[in-house]
């Protein structure tokens, strides 16, 4: 009784002083224009009249975020790392543990749920893959494409039990290695236009994507006729398979049983 | 006679607003690190609508809506396109700043709920009053 009198209370309040706001001619109105950086961002993302200037990428979200600010999405990508790292740190120490049997149709849920979730599941990679890989041309790109195919081990995890993805090979030490490979290509596009510069002995900048005033240095935008915006492309792949990774190593050692935390001893006194 | 599309923008944000304080005062006064996790999670996602709503445009005229960032027939694209898409789109910064935020928004908060987990196996409740007065 008393949560709903709060509830009720709040939704009035909340109700009344709009209304009030909008009496007084203070509501919140968006303006008809927008900022002028958000115009230079919208005019050079995708302008092929302007090379000086243009990320060369119809989405100008993903042009923002690896090519404008790309320096700032490499330093996000080192706090989401931190978290991930921060929980690795947390399950050290872990021994060995078995399958508690060897019969695989009494681990996991329902048959209903298992063959519900191996047909979701394809269509979730898919689905996954595809956000990353046209994440330069539709909204999408690596870090959507990476959560959403997180979301297959997690239901597999709980649908079929871990032992079924480690029999298969999916382990922490696989996803690590994968992990480390994402990031290693986004280190690698990012320093890539600075050594073609080296190369073609011209000025060029880390990551760089099409060519500035300053350097002539140029990812090429179309491979084969298909508009790839030079390094976003390069960068949506390696940062899915960073993210992908990221969360699956964290969601498999969520999952870690609780007699495995007490035979290792030093977490149990 | 008040206008109703301004009364409605202006009950999304007086509602964020109140949002804001309902996750503040989970986030400080509710014991238990489950619900503090809750209301941390509704604090970010409300900081990332807001950030969403100040980059929001007004639709320029009634015929035209404003529409994303996104140039969609950009195959054939002409000058003439590329100005009304510039004419149209919403700001694309604050999607750009959210959308990492938010990933890595997910990241930390696996982190929280392992941190939980891992207190839980060691003292066996997540009740912060409890866990302050236990030591070792």
């Amino acid at each position: 009784m008393r949560h709903s009198i709060a509830i009720v209370s709040l939704v009035l309040f909340v109700l009344s002083m709009a209304l009030l706001l909008t009496l007084a001619k203070q509501a919140y109105i968006p303006r008809k224009e927008v900022r002028d950086l958000a115009k230079i961002y919208l005019n050079t993302t995708y302008n092929p009249w302007n090379k000086k200037f243009t990320a060369m990428s119809p989405e100008g979200v993903t042009a923002i975020v690896w090519d404008y600010r790309g320096l700032d999405t490499v330093f996000e990508t080192a706090v989401f790392y931190l978290a991930i790292i921060g929980s690795i740190a947390l399950a050290r120490g872990i021994g060995k543990y078995s399958k508690p049997t060897s019969d695989e149709k009494k681990l996991g849920l329902s048959l209903i749920v298992k063959t519900v979730t191996r047909i979701t599941t394809v269509s979730i990679i898919a689905v996954a893959v595809s956000i990353a890989l046209h994440g330069h041309l539709t909204p999408g790109g690596g870090f959507q494409g990476g959560a959403t195919a997180a979301v297959a081990p997690l239901l597999i995890l709980i649908a079929f039990s871990q032992y079924f993805l480690l029999e298969r090979g999916v382990s922490k030490d696989l996803m690590l290695v994968i992990r480390s490979l994402g990031l290693a290509g986004i280190g690698l596009t990012a320093i890539a236009a600075y050594f073609i510069g080296v190369a073609m002995n011209k000025y060029a900048f880390v990551l760089q994507n099409q060519a500035k005033p300053l350097s002539e240095v140029s990812i090429p935008a179309y491979i084969d006729g298909q508009l790839i915006s030079g390094t976003l492309w390069f960068f949506n792949i390696s940062e899915f398979f960073a993210v992908m990774a990221g969360f699956t190593i964290v969601l498999i050692l969520l999952v870690i049983p609780e007699r495995a935390f007490k035979s290792s001893g030093g977490e149990e006194k | 006679m008040i206008d109703l599309v301004d009364y409605f923008l202006t009950l999304i944000v007086t509602a964020m607003i109140v949002n804001l304080g309902l996750a503040l005062y989970g986030i400080f006064f509710r014991p238990s690190m489950i619900k503090k996790i809750i209301a941390l999670t509704i604090l970010g996602d409300t900081a990332n609508t807001f950030a969403i709503i100040l980059g929001y445009r007004r639709w320029p005229s009634p015929k035209t809506p404003s529409r994303p960032p996104v140039l969609v027939n950009y195959t054939d694209a002409t000058p003439d396109t590329l100005k009304e898409f510039v004419g149209r789109a919403v700001d694309p910064l604050p999607q750009a700043l959210v959308l990492t935020a938010i990933v890595i928004g997910l990241a930390v908060t696996l982190f929280m709920v392992f941190l939980t987990l891992q207190i839980y196996r060691a003292y066996g409740t997540t009740d912060m009053r409890k866990i302050k007065k236990l030591k070792g």
